[in-house]
């Protein structure tokens, strides 16, 4: 069933439609913490892709060979889940700075944060245990690997594109007049209200 | 006792995680179309936090430093397990609605935050204190909002399947509150509300002093 369309289907329904952060809530952390300037919020984004990415293997992997074939994965899914994510960053932070000064230097201080990114927990658990966001598409009761794949590539460059460009919107802010009850985060909170707004335009798109 | 309620109160007001510290938002945000999941999740959030505090603080001498994020995580973990489960047995109604936001507890920055920056650091009794604390604050906050979109988006407070309170027939809601821009626009007068009563309390003070 994975026809080409149907997953270029999946990435946009991920990235957009459904997108992590301005329809569904998860991961505002950040998308409140690290949005106040561009460049945090770049390399922020990046680290995201990137354990995203690597988090949604290693659930899928461990979900498929080793929680479901036991028959322990309704009861032993979080704390296996949130385990093997934070030690796989701690792993990736180690690595990267031996490895790759550079992709260190560029993304190394987000990555102990993103473990406790909710984002990053619901994109891996979706992933390996489809069924909690109601995707709205023939998928079928699992993913297979290289779908799931392409779901967390869509989920994780939604949240970076969104994360972009609210911290674009918010360096504006700064320069407004805004009214003294509602300087900083208030209207930090209304600008996302109003770049969900064009999100929530999006939904029904594709059927999705 | 004093010091007891001082951390109580504490969690309440001056430091309420979401109008004040605004951690622990996604889940808050994303519960609060319904009272009586808010009032779920918030119970739930209550239970883990001070559960948490409670093991955190009790082991707090024998947990090596270097390795206290990954144990926090697990005692976490555990306790969101048995809220994860009694509510898919017992409310199954409202474990539908709530799906992925109760295993979501395990990240919420609240939990892991009070371990870190209380329970770890203090005894048994003041942790339960800052639990309950946090956790009845927390609980207010979603409470509250959730009240503010579901009276105002729907006209009226479901409290399963029975109508609590209803608002007269001839008020249009605009589905827009419980549309997830509504969220972010309700949460920001609220926190400019908070705000504001937080400035009048000081005046106050500072005038009777």
């Amino acid at each position: 069933m994975s026809t080409v369309s149907q997953l270029a289907l999946l990435f946009i329904g991920a990235a957009l439609v459904n997108n992590i952060l301005l329809t569904r809530f998860i991961g505002l952390c950040p998308f409140f913490g690290v949005s106040g300037n561009m460049e945090t919020s770049v390399g922020m984004s990046l680290a995201v892709v990137f354990v995203m990415m690597m988090a949604s293997s290693a659930t899928w992997a461990v979900w498929e060979y080793v929680l479901a074939p036991l028959g322990v994965g309704e009861f032993l899914y979080i704390p296996a889940f949130i385990l093997i994510i934070a030690s796989l960053v701690q792993f990736v932070e180690m690595y990267l700075r031996k490895a790759s000064p550079i992709l260190y230097r560029a993304m190394g201080i987000y990555l102990p944060l993103i473990t406790t990114n909710c984002a990053v927990l619901a994109t891996a658990t979706e992933a390996a245990k489809p069924g909690f966001f109601k995707m709205n598409i023939a998928l079928g009761a699992s993913l297979s690997l290289g779908e799931a794949l392409i779901y967390t590539l869509g989920v994780s460059v939604g949240f970076g594109f969104a994360l972009v460009t609210f911290a674009a919107l918010r360096e504006r802010l700064d320069l407004a007049p805004v009214s003294r009850l509602f300087k900083g985060s208030p209207i930090a909170f209304i600008t996302a209200g109003l770049l969900s707004l064009a999100y929530v335009g999006m939904s029904g798109w594709f059927g999705l | 006792m004093s010091e007891w309620m001082r951390v109580f109160r504490q969690g309440l007001s001056v430091e309420n995680p979401l109008t004040v510290l605004m951690i622990g938002l996604c889940a808050t945000l994303a519960v609060s179309t319904q009272f009586q999941n808010a009032l779920f999740m918030g119970l739930a959030v209550i239970f883990v936090l001070t559960m948490s505090n409670v093991l955190v603080s009790l082991f707090r001498r024998v947990i090596p430093d270097q390795v206290r994020i990954p144990i926090f995580i697990v005692v976490i973990a555990s306790f969101v397990t048995i809220v994860d489960l009694v509510m898919k047995a017992y409310v199954p109604s409202v474990y539908q609605v709530l799906g992925i936001w109760i295993p979501l507890i395990v990240v919420n920055c609240i939990i892991l935050g009070r371990a870190e920056a209380f329970a770890y650091r203090n005894g048994v009794g003041l942790s339960i204190a800052d639990g309950l604390g946090m956790g009845t604050g927390y609980w207010i906050v979603i409470a509250l909002l959730a009240v503010i979109r579901e009276l105002f988006g729907t006209g009226k407070i479901v409290w399963f399947e029975s109508t609590l309170i209803s608002l007269p027939a001839g008020y249009a809601p605009p589905s827009l509150l419980l549309l997830f821009p509504g969220a972010f626009f309700v949460f920001a007068f609220m926190i400019a509300g908070a705000r504001l009563i937080n400035e009048r309390f000081e005046a106050r003070k500072e005038g009777a002093a």
